[in-house]
């Protein structure tokens, strides 16, 4: 199996394959086998797990620049310290790594209030389909030098270019941060009570129903959460929980998670993208639910 | 092209189209000083379905067209060197407001201020507030992915628009999506935002309204050195505090404030002002603005004054948001720079943006939203003075390639164009240049939307020679 372990290494590598018209299917951790099963089975797997560690993290600055295969769980322990994290929070948890994250573009249950993917991310590299490498965006905050190729790579799934490296924007940790369980009643008055909770001021870091439960995230600083506590408290019978609460909820990923329905690539616009980053159609081919030739 | 202009006429009516020089006039230039471009034509559809149809004709004659919002852009965007202009802002109706999904759709000459209006009585606003928001207008804005002062806290065009309805050059109509979890697929929405007019043209756009804030307090903070302030925004950013806005402006744009009918009342002996505001729940509200306060204070603030009531702030906040417009007032031209830096590194960059100054004789006025570290370091000069003007662009080079060897960015929201073109080089190798040409050549095979922006042309690898095919 090629196993790249420099970005240099990485280009030959897809530059051979498609010259050679081989395929490849891209894996780093191989967390999420139920997607990837779409994939041809006869590409060769190409694992970028190596390509890891963070580049660069300036803490004044709230910005980090990490190698594709550096895992969530990495990055966190780097940003902690400072007070700081790159609030991805995906589903299924933070084993996975960066790289995959931003190429599937894994929402989380506080992407609603802390943002996606594609709102995390100021600037990536990656290796298209024939092997060039390829830095979009950079390493500042506000960035519109250039058509936006972050973007289009996130969510992509591996089919325009295999990501190397990623800089995201990171935000200071809620000063309080508490996790409540709240048994909400079915009844109409508790379901305003609840709209207005979450479209209002106070609004929640995150809200899940969990065991029949509704888990809720508070965060901001002391007075803030001082209220939020009050507004949840007013929503039904609380209990305040273990906020690891969240992360199994995270990693036991409730959602369903089967190969794609449809063709994502159906469109001639999407069908033109495909052809100008992977005109051989050998990265991750089939995994978007496209016909294969 | 008189056969072409015809054609143009039968479908947005003869009074849509000019022709002559005298009427183009205004057309020749837009908010970047400078520049002029004369276009061969302008036409100007009224609704979506003329829109589409004058698309198709360009199309159908193989003629190169540059789309054009208010023409208030920095970057020389919506200059027509020869070629049709296509004007949107006869298309300004607000098609829908949605307050309880908090949306709007809208087409794309309304102006932007105008959108917040129509959101305002649902206690709501469009959060991108670009300082020239009472005049640009919002497909302008999708195309050059806009900031604006309260950007900082709420992000940018890009985090508000969900959906576009875009005609691509080749006279297919699209609509762009946000993807979402039920529905993956290329975001093709998040690659056209910011695309400059090179991709298409925007005929209606969908976007996320945002409630009024229960609290919002405006404050000023005076200081005797910029570097002062600058020290004073990192220790901000650096605690974690996230105002709706942190704007600074120096001596210089002060003194062009205060000399003009926006006078803020901004303290003329002071070095620089940070513009705060501080805005959410009215719970823990307090507790931000006192530690911001401590920090300016622990910073050397000479003294912070706090905006009692509506009146007040919106004369702190006219003063910065006219302050372009100030600086005009000074001299015939001014220079609009808009680069980006690390937070962290503000203070000796501005140091050596005053150096520079120094160097070449030239008054640098800084007014910029310091909270991200995006610059504007403008210039009033006399371009009718060779040697002045000289000077200026040396100056500005060497400001920029200050910034970009600092590891910042040659555009924070004005857009690359035609002014910043010749520094893309500098910021992006080859084959990172030649794959925007390629993502610009999967909307228009032709390379016939807004032709000779953003990316050296000579920097496309492969011309994809379709018929007709302009350079
Ligand atoms: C005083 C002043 C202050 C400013 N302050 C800010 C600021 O704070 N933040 C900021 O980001 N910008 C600012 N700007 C710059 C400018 O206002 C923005 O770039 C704005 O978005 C341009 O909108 P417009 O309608 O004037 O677009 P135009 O200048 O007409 O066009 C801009 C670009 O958009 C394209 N375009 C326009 N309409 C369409 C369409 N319907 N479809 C496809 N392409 C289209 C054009 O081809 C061009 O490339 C300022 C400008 C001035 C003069």
């Amino acid at each position: 199996m090629p196993r790249a372990t420099s970005t240099t290494e990485l280009s030959e590598i897809v530059r051979d394959a498609h010259d050679a018209r081989a395929r490849l299917r891209i894996v780093a951790r191989g967390s999420w086998p139920a997607r990837t099963a779409a994939v041809a089975t006869d590409a060769a797997l190409l694992d970028v797990s190596a390509l890891s560690g963070v580049v660069e993290y300036v803490p004044g600055d709230l910005t980090l620049t990490a190698k594709s295969g550096t895992t969530l769980a990495e990055i966190e322990e780097a940003t902690r310290a400072n007070g700081q994290w790159c609030p991805l929070l995906p589903w299924g948890g933070d084993g996975g790594t960066l790289g995959a994250t931003f190429s599937t573009a894994t929402h989380g249950p506080c992407s609603a209030s802390l943002g996606a993917p594609r709102d995390h991310a100021i600037g990536m590299q990656f290796v298209d389909g024939t092997g060039a490498l390829i830095r979009a965006g950079g390493r500042v905050v506000k960035n519109v030098a250039g058509f936006d190729l972050t973007r289009l790579l996130i969510g992509s799934w591996g089919t325009l270019g295999v990501i190397t490296e990623v800089s995201v924007r990171l935000r200071a940790r809620p000063a309080v941060d508490e996790t409540w369980s709240v048994e909400i009643e079915a009844d109409d008055a508790s379901a305003a009570r609840l709209d207005e909770f979450r479209r209002g001021p106070l609004a929640p870091l995150a809200m899940e129903n969990f065991n029949g439960r509704s888990l809720v995230r508070i965060g901001g600083n002391a007075a803030f959460v001082a209220a939020s506590r009050e507004a949840v408290k007013s929503l039904g019978a609380a209990v305040s929980a273990d906020p690891e609460s969240w992360t199994r909820l995270r990693e036991s990923d409730p959602r369903p998670r089967g190969p794609l329905a449809t063709n994502a690539l159906a469109d001639p616009l999407s069908q033109r993208v495909k052809k100008q980053f992977d005109p051989a159609h050998i990265l991750n081919p089939g995994i978007l639910g496209e016909a294969l030739a | 092209m008189s056969l072409l202009s015809d054609e143009l006429s039968s479908i947005v009516g003869a009074r849509h189209v000019l022709e002559r020089a005298t009427e183009l006039l205004v057309y020749e230039s837009d908010a970047l000083p400078g520049y002029h471009k004369k276009p061969r034509l302008a036409v100007f559809p009224g609704t979506r379905d003329e829109a589409i149809a004058v698309v198709r004709a360009l199309h159908a004659a193989r003629a190169p067209f540059v789309p054009r919002g208010a023409g208030t852009g920095l970057s020389g965007g919506a200059l027509a060197d020869d070629v049709v202009l296509l004007g949107l802002q006869r298309m300004r109706k607000i098609i829908s407001v949605d307050p309880s999904a908090r949306t709007a759709t809208v087409e794309p000459g309304v102006v932007n201020v105008n959108l917040t209006k129509a959101a305002a009585p649902f206690g709501l606003h469009y959060a991108p507030d670009p300082s020239s928001q009472s005049a640009c207008t919002i497909g302008g804005n999708v195309s050059e992915n806009s900031g604006g002062p309260h950007c900082l806290k709420y992000g940018v065009t890009l985090n508000h628009v969900i959906a576009a309805t875009v005609v691509l050059p080749g006279g297919d109509v699209v609509k762009l999506e946000r993807p979402t979890a039920d529905h993956t697929g290329y975001d093709l929405l998040g690659a056209y935002v910011g695309s400059e007019g090179c991709f298409g043209v925007t005929l209606d756009v969908t976007v996320r309204l945002t409630p009024n804030p229960e609290g919002v307090f405006t404050m000023l903070a005076d200081f005797t050195s910029v570097d002062d302030a600058a020290r004073a925004t990192s220790a901000i950013v650096a605690a974690g505090i996230l105002p709706a806005a942190l704007e600074l402006m120096d001596h210089g744009t002060i003194e062009c404030v205060e000399s003009s009918i926006y006078a803020a009342g901004y303290p003329r002996d002071a070095a620089a002002v940070l513009l705060i505001e501080v805005d959410g729940a009215l719970a823990g509200l307090d507790e931000d603005v006192r530690e911001v306060q401590r920090l300016c204070r622990d910073c050397g603030a000479r003294e912070i004054r706090t905006a009692s009531d509506a009146t007040e702030r919106a004369r702190l906040w006219q003063g910065r948001k006219k302050s372009f417009g100030a600086m005009g007032r000074m001299a015939p031209h001014l220079a609009v720079q808009d680069a980006v830096v690390p937070r962290t590194r503000l203070a000796p960059i501005l140091a050596r943006i005053a150096e520079i100054g120094g160097k070449y004789r030239i008054t640098v006025c800084n007014v910029f939203h310091a909270g991200d570290g995006n610059l504007h370091p403008n210039v009033p000069y006399d371009g009718n003075d060779p040697d002045e003007t000289a000077r200026v662009h040396a100056a500005m080079r060497e400001i920029m390639e200050m910034c970009i060897a600092e590891g910042g960015a040659i555009t924070g929201e004005h857009g690359v164009g035609l002014d910043k073109i010749g520094y893309m080089e500098s910021l992006f190798p080859g084959d990172s240049l030649d794959a925007m040409c390629r993502l610009r050549d999967a909307f228009d095979p032709e390379r016939r939307a807004n032709p000779g922006k953003v990316v050296p042309s000579h920097r496309c690898r492969e011309w994809l020679a379709a018929p007709g095919a302009h350079s």
